[in-house]
């Protein structure tokens, strides 16, 4: 199996994901996890066959953490998705999926490029991955409060929305933290310490701050507003950890900028 | 304000003023200074902290300890610790910084060197506190509390090792020659330290990746296109390719090549070099070039291919795919370790570390010497048992969600 094949099977995979998603947000729950799981199938039978073939695990250019992170998010996100019961998580971890699949269709030249002895390891694609669901999962509970705020605006805030956006939150937090421990583990073993206070780690502990202060000021009367007010600001401070550190001047030691 | 139990206003105002009074200590007195959580000074300070959350469980009717141990606090606290480490997200950080009277006053405050700054200190140490005080509260109902509690205990572990046992952390680069044994460093000062621990290199190997060729300018010696140079990678099982104007043909690779008559033959020893015997074709002009091209090193001339007036083709150096250390540790307790170090392959012993963390970059395979990076963490497994309780903590998160429903606000 090589990445030839990879042209075949992934389509397939694709479709599977794509029909998941649209059964689910039209709640034929049943047709929903036998196309999820048949794309997952499918991807693994490539996963392994490319693993045989190359007689190592593919974990060693950038194409090939691409196939992992197409598999887990749509492991996890099917995972997700059947405990927690919402048809948003199939769609947008099979979209996800999708994503890295397509990615790896369209451009065959990463297929090749070898990874930076620092990434060749086993904790690099868990620290991404699990770091992709909880972006992808705030982000919809940053919706939720918007919607809630309108509402709030209009005097009528919806209970049933703050009962899902506590849920979804602590869903997207417990993916974070262990975004932020993976990351540690993994800094102890290739950089010598779990905790410098690199640019990215800063951000990252911002972040994680903001979440922990939505969660601990929906425990006590605090004002609605301004609880609410938490998850859009939250969510801008994950977009500066995720994309904008290569953007402040004070993160130009960073690690994790490779440039 | 101040009468009845204290809520969010009046724990903000504690920790506004707190804040405060800590900047003031800053600028009047400097810097939190380590030396004072030196051992045993951390473990007195862990020690206390453990009392107090301990004892707290039986003074759970003083309004003093409702409060410590509460939410609203932990909200004013939460957020102080996002406030300054925001500011230290957006200001650069310093691991030395000048002379007083050269500071600016961003350096007066403390925030260039945040973790060492007044009120960042008092606020951790005022974190760990409530977070001990809160564990202990819920212990009592801990199998209804689980999650909770791996969450919050974690966490105080984890704050605890990081934070406290900063101080007792040390880190050295030790420089191993091959075939010999070596215990000492420099330290920051430049004076040799003796570290309890010895370690002979035995073998320093080092694997490449092949290099890749580039074309530059003759006359100013540049990579083209001058703003972004394009490289071709040389892959032995790709023959042709493309190079800007170039079609490239690889003709021959030999990964560990030295000279010989009117070419290059495989000798895989410590001086050899990658070699490519290479046909370029310029696809405007039709010229052809052929020959073989090396990146060379300190023993063996440079050969480059010459493909007009202005311009030569040329192989960079390789890059390191793989170095690996063979070593023998020996430590002054009597333990021997043998091991094979590589880049995210360390060698734990005792509460040492020992990391692969350089080589004679000049020299290539020729390196005569082996970096090693020592990092000593008494505190490390705390670190770790902190750090898996916090991380069932959040699978208890994922998998319950917000369990309880709140009674009070919004719901």
């Amino acid at each position: 199996m090589t990445w030839v094949e990879y042209n075949w099977l992934a389509p397939v995979a694709i479709i599977f994901w794509l029909t998941a998603s649209m059964a689910a947000f039209r709640g034929k729950t049943a047709l929903a996890d036998k196309a999820q799981v048949a794309g997952i199938i499918v991807f693994g039978i490539f996963i392994i066959g490319f693993w045989l073939t190359l007689g190592r695990p593919p974990m060693r250019t950038m194409g090939e953490t691409r196939l992992w992170y197409s598999f887990f998010l749509a492991t996890a996100g099917f995972m997700a998705y059947k405990h927690w019961g919402y048809n948003w998580l199939l769609g947008f971890s099979g979209l996800l999926a999708t994503v890295f699949a397509v990615i790896n269709l369209l451009k065959p030249e990463i297929h090749s490029i070898t990874l930076m002895p620092a990434l060749q390891s086993i904790y690099f694609i868990p620290h991404v991955i699990v770091y992709i669901l909880s972006y992808s999962i705030l982000a919809v509970a940053t919706i939720a409060a918007i919607a809630q705020l309108i509402k709030l605006r209009r005097g009528r805030p919806d209970p049933k929305l703050y009962a899902f956006m506590d849920n979804v939150v602590y869903l997207g937090f417990g993916f974070l933290m262990l975004g932020l421990l993976s990351g540690a583990v993994w800094a102890k073993e290739a950089w010598g310490h779990y905790w410098s206070w690199d640019p990215k780690e800063t951000w990252a502990f911002v972040t994680a701050a903001a979440y922990l202060l939505y969660i601990h000021l929906r425990l006590r009367d605090a004002n609605q507003k301004m609880t609410l007010l938490t998850l859009p600001l939250a969510f801008i401070l994950l977009m500066i950890t995720w994309l904008g550190i290569s953007l402040l001047p004070s993160a130009s030691g960073s690690v994790h900028v490779y440039s | 304000m101040w009468t009845g139990p204290w809520g969010y206003r009046e724990s903000l105002a504690v920790v506004v003023g707190l804040i405060l009074v800590a900047q003031s200590l800053q600028l009047i007195i400097g810097p939190f200074d380590n030396y004072l959580l030196y051992q045993p000074g951390n473990y007195l300070v862990a020690g206390l902290l453990l009392l107090l959350s301990v004892s707290s469980v039986f003074f759970q009717r003083l309004r003093l300890v409702r409060w410590l141990s509460g939410v609203h606090l932990a909200v004013a606290l939460i957020a102080g610790l996002l406030l300054f480490s925001l500011i230290m997200g957006l200001t650069p950080q310093f691991n030395r910084l000048p002379d007083l009277n050269d500071q600016v006053p961003i350096m007066k405050l403390g925030w260039a060197q945040m973790t060492t700054s007044r009120p960042f200190v008092m606020l951790y140490l005022l974190t760990l506190l409530s977070l001990g005080l809160v564990t202990f509260k819920r212990l009592r109902r801990f199998r209804h509390n689980t999650t909770f509690i791996f969450n919050h205990a974690g966490l105080w572990l984890m704050l605890a090792a990081a934070g406290l046992g900063a101080a007792d952390r040390q880190r050295h680069v030790m420089h191993v020659r091959e075939g010999q044994v070596e215990w000492r460093v420099f330290n920051d000062q430049q004076e040799v330290l003796e570290l309890p621990l010895a370690i002979r290199l035995n073998n320093f190997e080092l694997e490449e990746y092949p290099p890749k060729l580039a074309v530059i300018d003759r006359t100013t010696g540049h990579p083209l296109p001058p703003k972004r140079p394009v490289m071709f990678q040389i892959d032995p099982e790709k023959t042709r390719g493309r190079l800007l104007d170039w079609d490239i043909s690889l003709m021959e690779y030999i990964h560990r090549a030295v000279p010989t008559e009117g070419g290059y033959r495989e000798v895989p020893m410590p001086a050899s070099v990658p070699a490519a015997k290479i046909m370029a074709k310029n696809l405007k002009t039709a010229e052809m070039s052929q020959g073989w091209i090396t990146s060379g090193n300190s023993m063996l001339p440079v050969s480059a291919l010459s493909l007009d007036e202005t311009r030569v083709l040329v192989m960079t150096r390789p890059e390191p795919k793989r170095f690996m250390s063979d070593i023998k540790l020996f430590t002054q307790d009597g333990l021997e370790k043998e091991a094979r170090l590589e880049v995210n392959q360390p060698l734990k012993a005792g509460h040492w570390m020992i990391y692969q963390h350089s080589y004679d970059e000049q020299a290539d395979g020729m390196s005569t010497f082996s970096g090693f990076e020592l990092v000593y963490d008494p505190w490390l497994n705390i670190l770790y048992l902190g750090l898996i309780m916090a991380s069932l903590g959040s699978l208890g998160l994922i998998w319950r969600g917000r369990s309880r429903p709140s009674t009070k606000s919004g719901s």
